[in-house]
């Protein structure tokens, strides 16, 4: 066990020196850069964006920088944004939390929803419900989110008036209420675009224990269906799900960053979009290393979580 | 991020630019001292107001690189020496007067400068401010380790003496006129702040500014919104609004919703979009105003592509481009059309220029004259050469990639061939525009900045990818231009320099480097009951008088 | 599957519609109407432009922002006063080119890749599979972003992009898929016959993990629709006047409360080509009795 954790550390970590290598050379290498956006700025010379270029250490060669940025980065150092003057871990962790409100909310309602449908069709297999939640939940999964999210301004916010189309809350306001009415829309939208993962995943877990012989002994036993859905289904379906939540981690971070753009959310998708459009590599760097060690944790977990949960699963 | 933020002190007025010359008298010192006597009544602040920027302000420091989004957090917080109004005179702030030729605060020949200060004012931390903020401001300004925004002008500062606390004095390297109306966007920052401060660029400052001005720092939750305090110690008459917050709507179309559903007082930079100005006009409880700016969209050559090289075919181009559609149809008849590149406004504005004819069989003509014959393909060519070009623009401009599309139509009926090749931002305005690596672009771009002198846009020897130091990225080359500018920036006297600018602006329309389409006008909207809203050309953003707000 | 199935594969009649896997995708009905769409929007979009009276490139300045069913416009005019049936239409042609396009390149390369690192293994294949995990670890807005940076964008260019973010996911299917076949005994028997590495990879490996290689090669031209529409949207895809799904929804936001269906007609295609190509990789996965990581 310990030896096979080196091993996987091992393989994040020149996991992430790729990731950053091509990171940096894509985002370097592209033409424009940082101080473009300052060409048409009143009295702005072709000297001083030299020196400006010189000051920043952008003239240096880009292996250079590369090892530059590395070298402060392993001493916990992730540099300074350009465009917002904080240390980049500060302007990361200041748009965490509205994403992470956005990915919880959006998975709670997946979740839910897809645990509830996916139960209910493996029960009544076959059945109408059982069709129509199947074709439902692999058309949301079809529909792209940013327009999805453009249809649901639309319907529920130009048309209907009902909620609002965009930002995480009112300013002044700010009550729990005033948070959840701006939250329905984008976690909705997140959220039932990934109904159809949990659903067939309940759906497949829930048919395999009907079948097993406990659940009859159990029925047997004269226990009530509901009660042995509590007791059986849902727990030992329980932690492959956090598995399944594991890997779908980084898919959930690539919906919430549509959605945020959509929706204006001041969240890591807007920070994201806005960095690159002002080619601030510190920021974009770091949420690059960021997503990619979220995505590595994850995987991680979900391996180490299948070895507990099903002992025939050997790690190493 | 969009090309239009160019800076734009734009239109000095005839006056001004006389005063500041010392040709006639100025007019300006009466208005001094109205700040001192607001000063004494005590202030009284009610309500909040909220103001909507479709980009997020993030630098504080005035003088660090940023873009004119952060100028609405520095004129709430700081004061400049003395500012700039709506008609372009100069209105004294943290100095007494402004200095003038009449007055001894410039000396006749323009070089040495003398500048006295309030005594009253104090810093947002109550410390005091002096002459010595003024000396680190211009200091900092052109330290060679700060990421200073702008050293042109300050670079010529020497000899920068304190006099006393409320005075101080200057010697400029060489006379230069615009130096007063960069004054006048150079706000003074507090030397305390930066004592013992190793790395200014990342000063604690810069996070939390101090200033002298109507607002105090209170809160700033990035992405989202900063809000401001009234300063109740303020020298100058108000602020009158307890609270003032700047919130960030990324997103053009949300952001009128909001305004539209009251959660957003004031359209901030970037405005309403033309397409909502007929339903805006209508919003009861709202004011919404059209206002001319400075900038003036075209569409630009690169004058080294062969195609372009002949002035028939520029010529054939102009008559071919359907201005009057493009203003009234896709910018709903807001933007006046321009045949210059000096705003209308401006004292040396020529309003003899040829006007534009639309006449797509003048545009044939002018083609079949020069020789250009229509080939197998449709497509008009001439010694083999192709009249086939890209055309550039922001990415995500949605009216302008409309217009790119109309005029794509138009140009293929008369055998051209324009393709449409749009970059995101940071592209666009990088190297690709600076050295000249476009074939055509559409652009909206401020010519003037404070003075009529636009050497660095068509100076021959101002083009980046000749190794020049400007922005005449479309390479134009006119020795008569040439010899007009120097002319031009070497006279001291408005009248004679105005001679020169008319000249150029005829000389230029008839060049045609670049095809004048119209005057920016953008729509300004904002509730009903906000006092004291007052656009202003020179300056580069709605709340430089934030001060003067109030409500109800 | 081999444990149900009385009679050996090889007596099966050689008619390929006799198939056991063509005759379960033909029974599996959601795939049907998955292909009953793509074949319905492939026709419009072949002979649709032929049958409209409008040319989808031609501006009409006074016929802006037509709502559907005025005259002669079913789906009503864009904000240049173009056909939007006759841009759907010659729009569908380009992303579903786009889709398709990018669909075979990032299979071919990831085939390529998943079949070299699975059979080979060790060195090779680490660090084949590490490449994969890097280019995964990547928020593909990311990458779809960077790149157009740096190209200008055309179709053929956009394909390029999507097939670059797209291959990955291939490669590691097939890498696990050989990877468990490698040491099977035909593979054995292959090698002991002297076949060549290239031999057994083309000839005994690929052929194995044609099901999962066919299954993902199919939501890839979903995903490939997706992302097309995505990046268009944001402008920095397929460039006007060309239409593609995704560049007529661009700027469709601003117009969302006076003309919505600038928004709604474009991505209604886009859903149910995506939709269809999902069904169509459901029935296949059945068919071709592909387990999917999931169920």
């Amino acid at each position: 066990m310990v030896h096979y954790l080196g091993g996987r550390l091992w393989q994040s970590i020149v996991l992430l020196l790729l990731v950053s290598v091509i990171g940096f050379a894509l985002l370097h290498l592209a033409p424009g850069g940082p101080l473009s956006q300052f060409t048409l700025t009143p009295g702005m010379t072709q000297a001083q964006m030299t020196h400006l270029a010189a000051q920043m250490g952008l003239d240096r060669p880009l292996p250079i920088q590369y090892l530059d940025w590395l070298w402060h980065l392993l001493q916990g150092d992730w540099g300074r944004s350009y465009r917002d003057n904080r240390p980049v871990a500060q302007v990361i962790f200041g748009h965490l939390g509205a994403t992470l409100l956005l990915m919880v909310s959006g998975m709670a309602i997946s979740l839910s929803i897809g645990v509830y449908v996916g139960i209910k069709s493996a029960i009544n297999r076959g059945s109408f419900f059982d069709y129509m939640t199947t074709v439902g939940s692999m058309i949301a999964l079809s529909i792209p989110t940013f327009w999805f999210g453009l249809i649901a301004i639309y319907l529920f916010s130009v048309k209907l008036g009902w909620l609002p189309a965009g930002n995480m809350y009112t300013i002044g306001n700010g009550s729990l209420l005033d948070y959840a009415r701006h939250l329905i829309l984008p976690a909705s939208v997140l959220g039932l675009v990934d109904v159809a993962t949990w659903s067939r995943y309940m759906r497949t877990a829930t048919l395999e224990v009907i079948h097993q012989d406990f659940v009859r002994t159990a029925r047997a036993k004269g226990l009530s269906h509901g009660r042995i859905l509590r007791r059986h289904v849902i727990g030992n379906a329980l932690l492959p799900m956090v598995t399944l939540a594991g890997m779908q981690l980084p898919a959930m971070l690539g919906g919430a960053l549509v959605a945020e753009t959509v929706f204006t959310w001041p969240g890591m998708g807007r920070l994201f979009r806005d960095s690159l459009g002002y080619s601030d590599y510190p920021v974009v760097m770091g949420l690059l290393m960021f997503s990619a060690i979220l995505v590595l944790v994850g995987s991680l977990v979900t391996d180490l979580l299948a070895a507990v949960i099903d002992p025939r699963i050997r790690l190493g | 991020m969009t090309d239009r933020p160019l800076g734009s002190f734009a239109t000095l007025s005839r006056r001004q630019a006389l005063t500041l010359l010392g040709a006639t008298a100025a007019s300006v010192a009466l208005a001094a001292h109205a700040g001192s006597a607001a000063a004494a009544m005590p202030k009284t602040v009610k309500g909040q107001l909220t103001i909507a920027f479709s980009q997020e302000p993030t630098v504080f420091n005035p003088h660090l690189l940023h873009i004119e989004v952060d100028e609405g957090i520095h004129f709430s917080i700081f004061n400049p020496l003395f500012g700039i109004d709506e008609n372009g005179k100069f209105t004294p702030a943290l100095a007494l007067d402004v200095p003038t030729v009449e007055n001894g605060g410039i000396s006749a020949d323009g070089l040495h400068w003398h500048v006295k200060l309030r005594d009253d004012v104090q810093w947002h931390d109550g410390k005091p401010f002096t002459a010595e903020d003024v000396k680190f401001t211009l200091e900092l300004l052109v330290d060679p380790a700060f990421r200073s925004w702008r050293r042109a002008g300050h670079d010529l500062v020497r000899d920068l003496t304190v006099v006393s606390p409320t005075e101080i004095t200057w010697r400029l390297e060489k006379p230069y006129a615009p130096y007063a109306s960069i004054l006048a966007s150079t706000f003074i920052v507090p030397k305390h702040a930066f004592d013992g401060v190793a790395d200014k660029n990342n000063a604690s400052f810069n996070n939390a500014p101090i200033g002298t001005g109507p607002y105090k720092w209170a809160e700033r939750v990035a992405g989202d919104h900063i809000l401001l305090t009234a300063n109740t110690d303020y020298f100058g008459a108000g602020p009158h609004l307890e609270q003032v917050i700047y919130k960030y709507v990324p997103d053009l179309t949300v952001l009128y919703t909001q305004f539209k559903t009251g959660d957003v007082d004031v359209t901030g930079l970037q405005w309403i979009t033309p397409d909502h100005y007929d339903e805006a006009k209508t919003l009861p409880g709202k004011i919404v105003q059209v206002v001319p700016g400075a900038t003036i969209e075209s569409l630009t050559f690169n004058m080294e592509r062969p195609q372009f090289k002949e002035l028939a075919v520029r010529q054939a181009l102009y008559a071919a481009l359907d201005k009057a559609t493009i203003i009234e149809a896709l910018y709903y008849g807001l933007p006046k059309p321009a045949e210059s590149y000096m705003p209308q406004e401006s004292f040396y504005y020529n309003p003899d220029l040829p006007k534009h004819v639309f006449d797509l069989d003048k545009a044939k003509a002018l083609l079949d004259g020069a020789g250009w014959k229509p080939g197998a393909d449709g497509i008009r060519a001439k010694n083999g050469i192709k009249l086939s070009f890209t055309n550039s623009t922001t990415a995500g401009n949605h009216i302008r990639e409309q217009v790119q599309q109309y005029i794509q139509q138009n140009l293929k009926s008369i055998g051209i061939e324009m393709t449409i090749s749009n970059l995101p931002p940071a592209v666009m305005w990088g190297d690709y525009w600076m050295l000249s690596k476009f074939d055509s672009v559409i652009v909206g771009l401020d010519f003037v900045t404070g003075d009529p002198d636009t050497s660095d846009f068509f100076l021959s020897g101002a083009s980046p990818a000749k190794g020049g130091g400007g922005q005449n990225t479309w390479q134009y080359v006119n020795p008569e231009v040439d010899k007009l500018l120097m002319q031009g920036a070497s006279s001291f006297k408005p009248e004679e320099r105005k001679v020169a600018y008319l000249k150029i602006q005829e000389l230029i329309r008839a060049d045609l480097p670049f095809l004048p389409m119209f005057q920016f006008a953008t729509v300004r909207g904002r509730a009903q009951d906000v006092k004291g809203f007052t656009p202003n050309v020179n300056t580069r953003i709605d709340s430089w008088n934030i001060g003067d707000w109030s409500r109800g | 599957m081999s444990a149900v199935s009385l009679t050996p594969e090889s007596s099966a009649p050689d008619r390929w519609w006799r198939h056991r896997a063509v005759q379960r995708f033909l029974r599996h009905r959601l795939a049907l109407i998955g292909l009953a769409m793509i074949l319905v929007l492939g026709a419009a979009c072949i002979f649709g432009p032929m049958l409209l009276p409008f040319d989808d490139l031609f501006i009409d300045l006074r016929a802006r922002f037509a709502p559907p069913l005025t005259g002669a416009h079913w789906f009503g005019t864009d904000p240049l006063g173009r056909d939007l049936a006759a841009r759907l239409f010659m729009a569908g042609r380009i992303s579903l080119l786009v889709g398709f396009m990018a669909m075979l390149t990032s299979t071919v390369i990831g085939s390529v890749v998943g079949v070299i690192a699975g059979y080979r293994g060790g060195l090779v294949g680490m660090v084949l599979m590490r490449f994969v995990d890097a280019i995964l670890s990547f928020p593909s807005l990311f990458l779809l972003l960077a790149l157009a940076a740096f190209i200008k964008p055309s179709p053929a260019m956009i394909t390029i992009i999507i097939a670059v973010t797209s291959w990955t996911e291939i490669a590691r299917i097939v890498e696990a898929e050989v990877r468990s076949l490698r040491d099977r005994d035909f593979v054995l028997a292959a090698r002991m016959l002297g076949l060549s590495r290239r031999s057994i990879m083309v000839h005994e490996l690929l052929p194995n993990v044609a099901g999962p290689i066919i299954v993902a090669a199919t939501l890839t031209v979903a995903r490939a629709i997706l992302l097309e529409a995505y990046v268009s949207f944001l402008g920095y895809g397929i460039q006007p006047p060309v239409p593609s799904w995704g560049n007529m929804l661009n700027g469709a936001q601003q117009y969302l409360a006076n003309a919505p269906w600038l928004a709604i007609v474009p991505g209604v295609a886009i859903t149910m080509a995506v939709t269809a190509f999902n069904f169509i990789g459901d029935g296949l996965r059945d068919a071709l009795d592909v387990r999917s990581e999931l169920d």
